[in-house]
């Protein structure tokens, strides 16, 4: 075992407090609330989202130690991308989650998906990573950023699209019987997979700036650009799909989680299955 | 208007042509040489043929204007992108200290058909450089010094990894690809003494072989070069490579004969003198020229910010849910405000 380091108690807590933000969704929902009103089952919902703002806030200081201790941001080494990602993906969901209460229980489905990172970001060794020459360019702050917001957006859309899925089973109708018609929310996923679609697209422009600086060329196909590309073709063609044919909801969902399965390999598996550039390795 | 026009303007062609390019744009995954830029091409093509007839003839498009806007972007951007491909030129250079750039000195030239640029006009002379390694010999910030003729001065300008030089539109990007030049005196015996240098490999990528040849004019012999490197490097502590703090023997081989020459030493050779004059150093750009960039960003800049503004009409359009109106006392028509209008088949969102 090695020697902790100073970001790890950190991260440890904050994963601690989405996991029980995820514990209290769960029960929120359950079928035994089933005859509460919906006052009562709003209660519950305060504690959610208490300990999702919680957990990133312990984040945040788990990656303010670690920008302290190797002396760059979280950019470069999967531990780093995963952890900012558990950071940004709990901050924007947060606050959706406070702004748009019809979308609340849907937060059975967002949890458990960011668990999936959760769990992988333990796996990994917090190694120090190097911080390439190329990385000091500014275009990468909103390059990440943008794409940071654009993941969370279709994280969130995946929620809604879990309910439409789920609620072609009893449990699903039971859990999310608080939540308005599939109808409206098979409207609000695809008003935040546009929203997706804004953001997606400015992250492509400011991505492409940081290459043509970085590499010396905008765009090259390389594992990344391609995949992301089409991650955002996919984003079209969902999109177009709905304006010519009479989408059934759960359709609709499947086709949101498959965007986003996509956008999930192009963040998480694309770079670390090439060598090529983009890495940071150059 | 025409059927087949209508056809064309067909938003289920639009589904064949994203599906096609999806298609074009896997197989082109890293640019591997046997696959056609048809693949992107033609897809791009029917798409753009579509999109054309789609904003003509549907008012679902024609008669809102952000995501007019969006989608006239989207196509400008398709065309932009075809004249930059047709017009650019991507090419590689390496440079010596002290030698003033010429375009022949470019090397592995790729450039459109189109391309007219004016490469004559640039004008810069390299300097010295430093780049910094962290401990590992993990390459960190590059420091190019370039001199560029301004009213009848030289300006110096710092270029490197992400700060490139433009000159003319061209753009001069730093590479990993830079090391070390002796230069050199050739006297012959008969003819007129040269002045050159030799480059030896990309250092310190190839620290172990700084090795090269040359047949001097009027001689039929090779001369093999081998330098003797002192840069300071160590592989376990961060180092700055500087050409300025570093010193190489250059050992000089030629028909079983073999000499070390310190710099300013010379040797006789079978067919005249070799004086190894210096050591300095070379550096290897990356140059690209693409005179659609500038627009390339603003047009898509615009294209997004009309489907911002479509997106907002929207969302005044239909009111997100708030806390007002809970899901389990509203029915959903009225969370959802009004119906909207709608086109044929499909949903809107
Ligand atoms: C290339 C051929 C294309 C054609 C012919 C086309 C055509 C159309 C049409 C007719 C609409 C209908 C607007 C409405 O009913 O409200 C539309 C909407 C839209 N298009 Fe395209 N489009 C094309 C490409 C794209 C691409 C590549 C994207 C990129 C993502 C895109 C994004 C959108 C969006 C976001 C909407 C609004 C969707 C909605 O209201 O639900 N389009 N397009």
């Amino acid at each position: 075992m090695n020697d902790m380091v100073a970001e790890q108690p950190w991260l440890w807590a904050g994963l601690g407090a989405y996991f029980v933000a995820t514990l209290l969704a769960m029960w929120g929902v359950s079928p035994r609330h089933s005859g509460d009103d919906a006052e009562t089952s709003h209660r519950h919902q305060r504690w959610v989202l208490a300990f999702i703002v919680l957990g990133v806030l312990l984040l945040t200081v788990a990656i303010g130690a670690r920008w302290v201790r190797i002396g760059h941001g979280p950019w470069i080494n999967l531990f780093e991308l995963l952890m900012s990602q558990m950071w940004s993906l709990g901050l924007v969901f947060a606050a959706l989650y406070w702004r748009l209460p019809g979308l609340r229980p849907s937060a059975v489905v967002v949890l458990p998906v960011m668990w999936v990172l959760g769990s992988w970001v333990l796996t990994l060794e917090p190694a120090v990573s190097h911080f390439p020459a190329t990385y000091y360019n500014v275009w990468k702050w909103s390059h990440v950023g943008l794409g940071k917001i654009f993941l969370a957006l279709l994280l969130t859309g995946v929620g809604l699209a879990g309910v439409l899925i789920l609620r072609r089973t009893q449990r699903g109708q039971v859990w999310f019987r608080a939540m308005p018609s599939d109808a409206v929310i098979d409207k609000l996923a695809w008003r935040l997979m546009m929203l997706a679609l804004v953001f997606d697209s400015f992250m492509l422009i400011a991505g492409a700036v940081w290459a043509q600086d970085a590499w010396g060329r905008y765009w090259a196909w390389d594992s990344l650009e391609t995949s992301a590309f089409l991650t955002w073709l996919f984003l079209a063609i969902g999109l177009h799909v709905r304006l010519s044919y009479k989408v059934p909801p759960w359709v609709s969902g499947t086709i949101i989680i498959g965007i986003f399965a996509m956008a999930f390999s192009t963040y998480f598996g694309t770079p670390y299955l090439s060598p090529s550039a983009h890495k940071g390795v150059v | 208007m025409f059927s087949w026009f209508r056809l064309l303007a067909s938003l289920k062609l639009t589904l064949v042509g994203m599906v096609l390019l999806g298609g074009g744009a896997a197989l082109s995954y890293n640019n591997p040489v046997d696959v056609s830029v048809w693949v992107l091409v033609l897809p791009l093509s029917l798409l753009a043929v579509n999109l054309t007839a789609a904003i003509i003839t549907n008012p679902r498009i024609n008669r809102q204007i952000g995501l007019l806007v969006f989608h006239v972007c989207l196509l400008a951007t398709v065309l932009l992108a075809g004249v930059g491909r047709m017009t650019h030129l991507d090419a590689h250079l390496e440079i010596t200290n002290g030698q003033g750039f010429t375009p022949d000195l470019l090397l592995d030239v790729r450039k459109g058909p189109w391309h007219t640029g004016s490469l004559k006009k640039v004008a810069f002379v390299q300097g010295d450089f430093t780049v910094d390694y962290s401990a590992g010999l993990k390459r960190n910030l590059t420091h190019s010094m370039v001199y560029l003729p301004e009213n009848g001065r030289m300006r110096e300008q710092d270029v490197g990894d992400d700060r490139p030089l433009v000159l003319e539109r061209y753009r001069f990007y730093t590479t990993h690809n830079k090391g070390f030049s002796p230069v050199l005196t050739w006297v012959p015996d008969q003819g007129a003494t040269v002045t050159g240098r030799i480059n030896m490999p990309s250092y310190p990528l190839f620290d172990y072989k700084q090795s090269n040849q040359w047949t001097p004019p009027g001689s039929r012999q090779e001369i093999k070069f081998w330098l003797q490197l002192n840069t300071g490097l160590s592989v376990g502590d961060a180092w700055v490579l500087d050409a300025r703090n570093s010193s190489g023997v250059l050992v000089v081989t030629i028909d079983g004969l073999r000499v070390e020459l310190e710099k300013g030493e010379s040797v006789r050779l079978p067919d005249g003198q070799l004086r190894y004059d210096d050591l300095t150093s070379w550096m290897g750009y990356r140059v690209f020229y693409d005179p659609t960039l500038q627009w390339l960003f603003w047009v898509t800049i615009a294209g997004v910010l009309g489907l911002m503004h479509f997106f907002w009409k929207k969302l005044n359009l239909v009111p997100w849910m708030d806390e007002a109106t809970s899901a389990s006392v509203l029915p959903a028509e009225k969370l959802a405000g009004a119906p909207e209008k709608q086109g044929s088949k499909g949903q809107a969102v």
